[in-house]
This record gives structure tokens, sequence and C-alpha cells, in this order.
């Protein structure tokens, strides 16, 4: 660059990143005054410029390697490719001399499924788990709580909602285990005090520990938190 | 994950591969949601990102090579948090105005609504915006890059990047004069690619 147009384009990077001196700035003016097809220029360095404003951080995003997808948010993409690209394409197709196979094969299917939708309800597994309710009070007004009560077993359309005053005894509550032989079990437990929903057990050995906190109200973040178990919890 | 995932496998639906491309693509996909939409609907953020995601699924069949992926992530990230903000402020406003949604980083905390200029990039369709957002990526030498966001995004200043990247600070206005150069050829409006 020659002096004039280095010291030009140093100058208009400067006022154009709000960096400039008074003296600078009206050094510009004086060579935008004097040399008119520098403001052409300059309209279009302020136009990269912002380009650069706006193109620099999404290279950065491509760029970023910190934080992981949240888990319950696996199962709710893989929906989406099942749904969009169905399952991968099977490779080879069946040689036709095997044809008389296949067929004793699937009649030995429709057997075994017939057996199986006999036996099956001995045995059944449980579709969905026990929801237990609990909440720590904040000590506010008696009302508000009750309201918050009745919010809680109108999400879940339960009777029970285990009330706390005490922290330790939600503790005690929150952490003792609870009796899975029949049905496994997930704890929603409502901290007005800590102003969050935390959603505790486990589903089909898959542990479940998650917090919500209450932003806008307390109805959106339990349907928030009812979304989240019914997706972890979907067969 | 450091690997980027093999391209045929996503196209034929491989949980296993878009498992793991879910994972590499996270990072850039959040971080564009927040970019956008920290400042006014931080609650957003989250769920945008994987919307992005979903979309992307949707469009893995007209990518041809691997690389594209990222780009493409970005700029459907990048094009679905300004749909979400001009809708949310037309709402906000009833009007049904569109409004810029680029709040320059030196007055990000101050402001409380998108500013009133639209940004060049929101006017690219995802693809060519991902398009340039590769070329980019690949044609701006380091350190133009690094400088271009030391001065433009960082603000710092001509002094302050010499001393940071260890050079003479004549050279910092060499640097960033080729860097906008560079941008100017892919952005351009005068751009065929």
């Amino acid at each position: 660059m020659n002096m004039n147009k280095e010291r030009f384009f140093d100058l208009a990077m400067k006022v154009i990143a709000r960096q400039s001196t008074d003296a600078e700035r009206a050094d510009l003016d004086a060579m935008l005054a004097s040399q008119p097809d520098l403001r052409a220029e300059f309209a279009r360095l302020e136009a990269d410029a912002r380009v650069a404003k706006d193109a620099l951080p999404l290279m950065d995003a491509m760029a970023a390697t910190a934080g992981e997808l949240p888990a319950y948010a696996r199962g709710r993409l893989q929906t989406k490719v099942r749904q969009t690209l169905g399952r991968p394409a099977v490779e080879k197709q069946p040689d036709r001399s095997f044809a008389w196979g296949l067929r004793w094969w699937l009649g030995l299917a429709a057997a075994t499924a017939a057996v199986m939708l006999l036996v099956l309800p001995i045995f059944h597994a449980p579709n969905a788990p026990m929801i237990q309710l609990a909440m720590l009070e904040s000590g506010g007004t008696r009302g508000s709580a009750t309201d918050e009560v009745a919010l809680l077993k109108q999400t879940w359309q339960t009777t029970v909602v285990h009330s706390f005053s005490d922290a330790e005894a939600l503790r005690v509550w929150e952490t003792s285990p609870a009796d899975e032989r029949k049905q496994p079990t997930i704890k929603i437990i409502y901290d007005a005090t800590a102003g969050e929903v935390r959603v505790l057990g486990r589903w089909k050995e898959k542990p479940l520990d998650k917090t919500f906190l209450v932003e806008r109200d307390l109805a959106t973040t339990l349907k928030l938190v009812k979304d989240y178990v019914a997706e972890q919890t979907k067969r | 994950m450091v690997n980027p995932p093999d391209l045929r496998a996503l196209q034929q639906g491989d949980e296993t591969a878009w498992d793991a491309a879910f994972g590499w693509l996270w990072p850039t996909v959040f971080a564009v949601a927040q970019l956008k939409l920290h400042p006014f609907l931080p609650n957003e953020v989250e769920d945008m990102a994987i919307e992005a995601l979903e979309e992307l699924v949707s469009k893995v069949r007209s990518v041809k090579s691997v690389e594209e992926l990222k780009p493409l992530s970005a700029s459907i990230a990048h094009h679905r948090a300004v749909s979400l903000l001009r809708e949310r402020f037309a709402q906000k406003r009833g009007a049904g105005k569109t409004e810029s949604l680029d709040v320059p980083a030196d007055d990000r905390e101050t402001k409380h609504e998108p500013a009133l200029e639209d940004s060049p990039l929101d006017s690219l369709a995802e693809k060519e915006l991902a398009a340039r957002l590769q070329k980019s990526l690949a044609e701006l030498k380091p350190p133009q890059g690094e400088i271009l966001s030391d001065f433009f995004l960082h603000g710092l200043r001509y002094e302050e990047i010499a001393k940071k990247r260890g050079m003479a600070v004549g050279s910092v206005g060499v640097y960033l004069k080729r860097g906008l150069e560079a941008m100017r050829r892919i952005w351009g409006r005068d751009e065929n690619s």
C-alpha cells in the first residue's frame, strides 16, 4: 500500500470500528473532502466490515467443539431420522431357490407369534413408569402452594403429591430407593424454594436425572417436564 | 467426536452414524443459536439448535460432501433463528414489520430488541450462505481471520492486536486489508458462486 492509501485505510478502519480519535476522524473527513473517489471506497469498506462482523461469528461457530447434545434430544432426532430417511436398505435380495425355506420360516414365525400373544400378558413388562410427585414449599402464601399442588396433580392426573416444608425431609424421600419390583418409578420434585423441577429415576436401565428451571411459569415448566418424561419413556 | 461422519451412512438413515453426526454438529448449531437468540430469547436456544439438526436430517440427501455438513447446519440454524426473532418481534409490535436481528457486539448488553438494519447474510438462501461460509474458511489464510475477529468482533486496537499476535503494528493493517478483500471477493454482490 502506498502511504496515502495506507493512511486512508487505517483511518477508515478506525472510524468504522469506532476506535478513532477526534483528530483521526477529522483527518479522514479532510481526505474524503479532497478526494471524492475515496467516498465510494469508504462505503465499500463499511459494507465489507458489516459482512465480516456478521459472517465471522458463524465461521467461529463452525470451529466450536464445546458442548454435548442433551440426552433428551437424541430420541427426538433419531425419530426424525427414521421418519425422514427410513431404515437402511437391505443390501442383498434373498435367493429365489430358498423361497420354499422362506415360506417354511414364515409359517413358523406366524405360529410363534400366536403363541407369544397368548403367553406375553403373563410376563407383561410395564409400558409406562409410575410417577411419584413431591413438592418443597417455599414458605410463601398458602394459596399459591395449593395452586401449585393442583397444577402438579392435574399435569399427571394423579391424586397424591408428597408435600414437604423441610428440605432435609425431601432429600430423604428423594434419595430413598423406590420399590420397582412391579413397576419402574420416576420421581418428579417441584422445589419451589430453588425454583426448579427435578426428574429422577430409571427407565429400561437408562437413568433419568434432569433439572428444569421454572423460568416463565410453573405450568410451562411442568409441560416441558411431562414432554421430557414421555420422550424418555416411550417404548 | 473428532472425525466427520460417513455421509453415505447418514443418507441411508444409519442410526449409529447419525448419533455420531449429531454429537459432531451440536457445538456448531448450538453456538449459532446462542449467538443469534441469547440476547433476546435465551430460553429458545437449545430447542432451536435441535430443530436445526432436524432440518439438516431432511436435507442430507442433497449434500454432496461431508465438508458441507457443518456450514449447512450453521446456515440452517442462522436462518431459523432469524425467522424466529422476526416472528416474535413482529408479534410484539403487532404490525408485521420485518427487522434485522444483528446487534453490534459492543451494544449487545444494552439492547432489548434487534437492530433495524438487515444483515447481508439474511438474504442468502441456506445453501448459498453455507457455500460462502465454507469458502471463507478455506480462503482466509491465517492469521487474516483471527485478525479480522480481533478487530471487528473483539474491538481490539491495532497496537493490541500487534502485541497479541507478535507482529509489527504496520502489519495489522495489511492483514486487515487482505482479509477484507477476501471477504469482498466471497461475499460481494457481484459474486458469481
